[in-house]
């Protein structure tokens, strides 16, 4: 069994991908809440529909998929960004793909000692207890950059470029713009509902920021210092 | 008239928001923000109303002149035609 996101998983992966991206989210616990089966043959179906993927990075794809279509159901949602964690708070940059986050993140490391990537692809976004968390899960996109851990979501930033550096918060309703667009947004009515409710509970906890950056040192320190 | 169906008003972060699901979320991947008002005369529209029928329940709910109330419908219900949201 594993245990991502707080959430107990009966899953067997064939592939070394998932196999090794997972092996820190093996867990003792022995009842499920949910069941992930990848057949070979599906495997071999979604590759044989996109040639440019192996099997290994097909299972990958599809493992993450089921799992975040099922997150919400327990209170929890991805978040494509690139999630850093400095002082034990978690900071989550959120663009679409190529606008830079992980460039951005990557100066953190640079600047903060102690900080470290939580997740640079898929983190999810969970509700436990009345708080909002942060958790790294197996799925981080093109890069191994994850860490089994869970922290207190401090922000949310957009991110986008700029040739100066500058952040502002933006009203709920821009964030739930954004957030619906880099999160997987369910098709029927009872998921979405869900998935709207936990949203609701975030907005309106945790702050959301739009950040126009550059590539120099400097938009580290701007982000931090406007989100600790 | 009536919203199309395939359409979800929910509060969000203190907001109105409407979200399309299933169908309807092929052909519209945005999201709407509706005032108090807006949102109102949104559920009305959930389950199908007519021009007066609408403007009769703003006024006992709202106290606005009828013209202002037909000013601001009527602009609401332009948006919600040019969006496609709207059957007749």
């Amino acid at each position: 069994m594993y245990k991502i996101a707080g959430v107990v998983v009966d899953m067997n992966p064939k592939y070394p991908r998932v196999t090794k991206q997972s092996e820190a989210y093996k867990t003792d616990d022995t009842k499920p809440d949910i069941h992930i089966t990848m057949p070979e043959e599906f495997i071999a179906e979604r590759q044989k529909e996109n040639p440019h993927l192996s099997l290994d990075e097909c299972e990958y794809i599809w493992t993450g998929s089921a799992f975040y279509n099922l997150l919400p159901e327990f209170g929890g949602f991805l978040l494509h960004s690139s999630a850093v964690v400095y002082e034990n708070k978690a900071y989550l940059f959120t663009a679409p793909s190529g606008t830079g986050k992980s460039t951005h993140t990557q100066l953190w490391l640079k600047n903060f000692e102690g900080s470290y990537i939580l997740n640079d692809d898929k983190p999810a976004i969970k509700l436990e207890d009345g708080n909002v968390l942060a958790y790294g899960t197996p799925f981080s996109g093109k890069t191994d950059w994850n860490v089994n851990k869970r922290v207190p979501l401090q922000a949310i930033c957009i991110l986008g470029r700029g040739e100066k550096n500058e952040i502002e918060k933006v009203p709920p309703e821009e964030a739930l713009f954004v957030i619906l667009d880099q999160t997987c947004r369910p098709y029927d009515a009872d998921k979405m509902d869900k998935l709207l409710t936990i949203l609701d509970k975030v907005i309106s906890e945790v702050p959301v920021y739009r950040l126009k950056c550059n590539m120099e040192d400097e938009a580290a320190f701007i982000s931090y210092n406007a989100m600790k | 008239m009536k919203t199309k169906p395939g359409f979800m008003l929910r509060s969000v972060g203190g907001r109105n928001v409407v979200v399309a699901i299933g169908q309807a979320s092929l052909e519209f991947n945005g999201m709407i923000t509706l005032n108090e008002t807006g949102a109102f005369i949104w559920k009305m529209l959930q389950t199908g109303c007519s021009y007066d029928e609408l403007i009769d329940a703003i006024k006992k709910e709202y106290d606005a002149t009828e013209e202002d109330i037909k000013t601001g419908v009527d602009a609401l219900l332009a948006q919600m035609r040019e969006a496609n949201l709207l059957e007749e």
